[in-house]
């Protein structure tokens, strides 16, 4: 489903003219079969975000290829990726990224929205990932009256409410405490079950990784070592 | 997304900064509202003018420069260009008519014509109807108001003296004769111009018709019209009177073409042919051309103060994009295209420049009725001229056109106020908006 070849960037750090190169990835290989949870293990700076960026299209590689269901996205302009993440993509970040002036309902109704689905369609879907993720009863509440679990969740639902084959999920349980850090890898476990959904789950927790059934390790820009 | 979301998102924005949207709306509905009202004098003025021009002059009236008389040749060939209503030839008595009725008398102009071409070009009459028999006549508008007795002239020279201490005038027209004058017998005799003689012989005449109201309301018109029949019975009227044949009447000549548009091609023509022709429309020709000059001048001025409008607007809208990178961030991250991004935008700004504009139509509006209604009473108050009171000057006009011009401006520079901020929000980095805190 995902396969990704010889993926390599470089930052350039200090002044303008006196520029350091910091390679960052140096040539990634990876591939990520239909309806597994895959983690990308590693410490700050290893290089792991950088990796997820590229993968979701936020930014350029500078050489090396990522193909999903077969289709090449390294080189797809700022319009195609968006459009091509809208349909393939759903994310789940550390720190929810919800909109603060919507509602739990209105910001899982949001992909819908950009993606023109009519407001009844939407409204009925909504209701029915509500359901599924528990967030009933906080339908009309702003993300500042939610708890992070809860936040949480209500990213997880906007993440899937287009149904993408593919959930990209960057430290989810970076800002939640153990207990909610359990009910989030419960969930996710239990969508990748009934759903089949494929996760790929960058993360520094051990523990997270417990969850995947493949873990690789980043550290420096390169992908270490794979551990089943 | 659905154009109704887009929508929905652009006023959930402006619901959430109501007063800095508010404030933003203020400055372009002043700029607009400025421009509008700024260049609605020139609009004004130009119509006054205009008014003042047509009210005087029958539009498709072209005349004939100097004393040059027409043969009939001419006037044939004249008839025979294309649009060309009718040559009306009309002649003036070089005597003034002294008409008397039930012991009242005045003086008037004489006037002899073709009836049926007078009708055709002068149209209808206030009363009666136009002659049809040699001894019929038609009357101007204030002859029965100027046929006065001894003691109405009396009177009248009291109410000018009264009226002069007052630093006006009276025109008289509270004396005269009150009743209708139609199918009234007068007697006429002539008082020639050149000085020589007494007064003729009276004539008997009946007065059929009665001409419209003059358009301006300084001019009197006690004028008598007869038809051309009656040349011969004057000349000899006045041969008896010792003038000269070659000194009795002077002929003036006018074009009458068949509506205004067609005066241009007749007068090009005629020109072409060596007359010497005038129209009235050339002097409205230049000065269209004066007032366009100076309505551009004025939409140009108004037009800085647009633009001083969307700096506010600009600022308003880098505010919005500031404020909203993360959420710029997220939107592009689950998808959202850098183009719906910008009309998002974009959509603010412009909705700012339409509120404003319709705001500022409006207030235009009532501004110029104010400014036409209190603007001449404030300058009788200052100048002590009721000139201004009585004229129909229009100081503030606003014909669509304005409307149209202006808000096109409007909307325009607050669309283009706002494109800058829109392309910055289509540039925001995803990487960098997500780390923003909130």
């Amino acid at each position: 489903m995902i396969q990704v070849e010889n993926l390599q960037h470089t930052f350039l750090i200090g002044k303008k003219g006196k520029e350091k190169q910091v390679p960052v990835l140096k040539g990634v290989n990876f591939e990520v079969k239909k309806g597994e949870i895959v983690a990308i293990v590693g410490k700050s700076g290893s290089g792991k975000s950088t990796l997820l960026q590229t993968l979701a299209g936020f930014m350029k590689s500078e050489q090396g290829s990522i193909k999903i269901n077969g289709k090449e996205i390294a080189n797809l302009t700022e319009a195609e990726s968006a459009a091509f993440r809208l349909q393939q993509f759903g994310f789940i970040f550390q720190n929810f990224q919800l909109m603060p002036g919507l509602t739990a309902f209105e910001n899982i109704e949001l992909p819908l929205k950009l993606q023109g689905t009519k407001k009844a369609v939407r409204k009925a879907k909504v209701k029915k990932i509500m359901d599924k993720v528990g967030l009933t009863e906080v339908a009309d509440h702003y993300p500042n009256e939610l708890s992070g679990g809860q936040q949480q969740r209500v990213s997880i639902a906007r993440a899937l409410i287009t149904n993408p084959p593919i959930l990209l999920a960057d430290e989810p349980t970076g800002s939640l405490d153990s207990e909610t850090e359990q009910d989030i890898l419960l969930l996710i476990q239990s969508l990748n079950r009934e759903l089949g959904l494929t996760f790929v789950i960058i993360t520094h927790d051990e523990e997270v990784a417990t969850i995947a059934h493949r873990h690789f390790r980043m550290y420096d820009g390169e992908l270490v070592k794979e551990e089943v | 997304m659905l154009f109704k979301d887009q929508l929905d998102f652009v006023t959930q924005h402006i619901k959430k900064n109501k007063v800095r949207v508010f404030m933003t709306v203020l400055a372009a509905t002043m700029g607009c509202a400025f421009l509008i009202v700024l260049a609605s004098v020139g609009f004004g003025l130009q119509d006054s003018l205009r008014n003042e021009i047509l009210s005087n002059e029958k539009v498709t009236k072209i005349q004939v420069f100097g004393d040059k008389q027409f043969t009939e040749d001419e006037i044939h060939e004249i008839k025979g260009i294309e649009h060309v209503e009718t040559v009306l030839e009309t002649i003036t008595v070089n005597a003034s008519a002294h008409s008397f009725f039930e012991g009242r008398d005045t003086n008037s102009n004489l006037y002899v014509t073709n009836m049926q071409n007078f009708e055709q070009v002068n149209g209808k009459l206030a009363e009666g109807k136009y002659p049809s028999k040699p001894n019929e006549i038609i009357v101007g508008y204030h002859f029965a108001q100027t046929l006065l007795n001894d003691a109405e002239r009396n009177i009248i020279v009291e109410k000018n003296k009264k009226a002069e201490v007052e630093g006006t005038y009276y025109d008289g027209n509270e004396e005269g004769y009150k009743e209708s004058l139609i199918g009234k017998e007068i007697e006429m005799s002539l008082v020639p111009n050149t000085g020589t003689v007494e007064e003729t012989e009276k004539m008997k005449y009946t007065i059929v018709g009665v001409m419209e109201k003059p358009s301006n309301d300084w001019m009197i018109n006690n004028s008598i019209y007869v038809d051309v029949e009656q040349k011969p019975v004057l000349a000899a009227n006045l041969v008896a009177g010792d003038v000269k044949e070659d000194e009795m009447f002077y002929s003036e000549f006018n074009i009458f073409a068949d509506s205004m548009e067609n005066v241009k091609p007749i007068l090009d023509k005629l020109k072409d042919k060596g007359y010497s022709v005038y129209s009235v429309t050339e002097e409205l020709d230049q000065m269209n051309v004066f007032f366009l000059v100076l309505k551009i001048g004025l939409i140009f001025v108004g037009t800085i103060a647009v633009l001083i409008a969307s700096i506010g607007i600009f600022n308003t809208m880098t505010m919005a994009v500031t404020e909203r990178t993360r959420e710029i961030g997220v939107l592009k991250a689950i998808g959202a295209s850098p183009k719906l991004i910008q009309r998002l935008f974009l959509m603010e700004s412009t909705f700012i420049g339409i509120v404003g504009t319709l705001i500022a139509v409006a207030i235009s509006y009532v501004i110029s009725f104010v400014a036409n209604a209190a603007l001449p009473l404030i300058l009788e108050a200052a100048t002590g001229e009721d000139a201004f009171s009585k004229s129909d000057i229009i100081f503030s006009l606003i014909p669509w056109q304005l409307v149209i011009i202006a808000s096109a401006i409007s909307i325009g520079v607050a669309m283009i106020s706002g494109y800058r901020p829109a392309r910055k929000a289509t540039k925001i980095d995803v990487i960098q908006a997500l780390r923003q805190e909130l």
